[in-house]
């Protein structure tokens, strides 16, 4: 059909027709068939829905490798540390967001793990499930320090807080380690882990209030704790005589180089403790002190306000009766 | 120095870090070979020189910047730097004394009482931190001050700070957080 009255540049005339045999719509001249324009695909509106350039040229987005094997890795600590479901959950959380940080995108890949770990550590602390640093750095095989460095890192950039335990959260899982029950050892030797957990707990709390746990390693003080409580629950001449060293042999566990000193430690705090009991008449030294933990421990608070009592009362006689009111040093 | 009870708590000032420019290339053989009470790092890229009065060991690199360290105070940092200055511009260098600056002053204090960590940290949550198993201590950070404070249970406390001015002021911040978490008198 004749269309607008242009003409063909070729042949000058006005005979043009629309041409749509080619699915482009091109005006051709009747007379001598040249093409005198074509419209062009892009100009046809569509009137579809708007597509981005992304969207329409994007391969299929594949996660990070790294990424998947980091969450797996973190899925597995998690199951290694038994914990609760939640508490997965939130670590996986926890690493997706920090992995994707620009802090944490670009470092190695032995970081990375131990990232995973902290995140593991983060959300147990969050949920109230006593895991230690040092657990996590025996899980990614990792040095204190840089787990430490990576665990400060990524609760500064997560922006959470996670508050930390106190040794006695710790006690009780730590008894567990000891193959020390009835179907291990002989029965002079054995004891329930229950028992002793409960005992080491106190220990520990007394050992909290006099000034031996601030500032110091949890692990030394816990092996020392079950030791004396071990020992202290059948005080018998086996158990007496057995060394620290003999019985971390024992019950299978890893002796820590400084739990000797927190023995002595213990030890000499229990005795302070000890001189004020009213009913026990015989001399009392650090070493026979350990028959006598019981008791101790059922009136500790009694005990801890002799004691206080009368050091504040040999202060005084030492000095005059202005002198001012002195903090009496804790029993060690 | 100040403290807000009736005891005053002495803060001494251990180390300050000053760095400063000379403006000029220095070749680092030269000074190794000519200058006195050195020691020449190759590897690193650097010469320690050493004075003896004011006690101060700096860093001198090739491109003319020095970092000072071993000062007690901001002024023996400053009078220990144009000496160190003086020492080069006699061994030949044409020396111009510039950009100097007190990057870091480390100092130490103690309270006159043991500190609860457990309680001190779970009261400042955010700013403070305590890891026992990483470090004995309990670490406070004032972030307008840019100071670091370390609390250890024993009460001496460490603190870190871009000057001497807000290593003070950081001590007063921090004391009556620490008071409220000191060792009971008795049970």
């Amino acid at each position: 059909m004749p269309r607008r009255s242009t003409r063909c540049p070729g042949c000058g005339s006005s005979n043009i027709v629309d041409d749509s045999l080619y699915c482009q719509k091109q005006q051709v001249c009747a007379d001598c068939g040249s093409v005198v324009s074509e419209g062009s695909l892009a100009q046809e509106p569509y009137n579809g829905p708007d597509i981005s350039y992304s969207r329409t040229t994007a391969v299929k987005k594949k996660p990070c490798a790294n990424l998947v094997q980091g969450l797996e890795r973190v899925k597995e600590m998690s199951r290694i540390l038994r914990v609760r479901r939640e508490v997965e959950e939130l670590a996986l959380i926890y690493y997706k967001q920090a992995y994707e940080h620009k802090t944490f995108l670009n470092v190695t890949l032995l970081r990375k793990e131990i990232l995973g770990g902290c995140c593991v550590l983060a959300s147990c602390r969050q949920q109230k499930w006593p895991v230690t640093i040092g657990t996590i750095c025996y899980l990614v095989n990792g040095d204190p320090a840089v787990v430490g460095e990576v665990y400060q890192e990524m609760i500064q950039v997560l922006n959470i807080q996670a508050p930390t335990f106190c040794v006695t959260n710790f006690v009780e899982a730590h008894c567990q380690e000891y193959k020390i029950g009835p179907g291990d050892v002989p029965d002079e030797l054995a004891e329930e882990s229950k028992v002793l957990a409960k005992r080491a707990i106190a220990l520990v709390e007394l050992a909290a209030d006099s000034w031996i746990v601030t500032g110091r390693q949890p692990l030394p003080i816990m092996i020392a704790a079950v030791y004396l409580a071990w020992q202290s629950l059948k005080p018998n001449m086996q158990r007496l005589k057995m060394s620290l060293e003999k019985f971390c042999k024992l019950g299978k566990v890893q002796k820590s180089k400084v739990a000797g000193t927190r023995t002595m430690e213990m030890k000499e705090m229990l005795y302070k403790l000890g001189k004020e009991i009213p009913w026990y008449k015989p001399v009392l030294t650090p070493e026979n002190v350990v028959s006598q933990i019981g008791d101790i421990l059922q009136h500790r608070y009694s005990l801890l306000r002799r004691a206080m009592k009368s050091f504040e009362l040999s202060v005084l006689e030492k000095c005059p009766v202005n002198s001012p009111r002195r903090d009496p040093p804790p029993p060690r | 120095m100040d403290s807000s009870n009736d005891e005053a708590v002495d803060i001494i000032v251990t180390n300050v870090v000053a760095t400063f420019r000379t403006r000029c290339h220095l070749n680092l053989r030269t000074i190794a070979l000519e200058g006195i009470n050195v020691i020449y790092k190759p590897e690193v890229g650097k010469v320690l020189m050493k004075l003896r009065k004011p006690r101060i060991t700096a860093s001198i690199w090739s491109s003319g910047k020095i970092i000072c360290t071993g000062a007690t105070s901001e002024d023996e940092a400053k009078l220990g730097a144009r000496r160190l200055a003086r020492c080069l511009q006699k061994l030949g260098f044409k020396v111009n004394f510039s950009a100097f600056k007190v990057v870091n002053v480390l100092a130490v204090c103690s309270m006159p009482f043991s500190i609860h960590l457990v309680d001190f940290t779970k009261n400042n949550r955010p700013i403070a931190s305590y890891e026992p198993e990483l470090h004995p201590a309990a670490t406070y950070r004032i972030k307008n001050l840019k100071a670091t404070i370390q609390v250890f249970s024993t009460g001496s406390l460490t603190v870190t700070g871009p000057n001497v001015q807000n290593v003070a002021t950081a001590v007063e911040q921090v004391y009556p957080l620490l008071f409220e978490c000191r060792k009971p008198l008795c049970k």
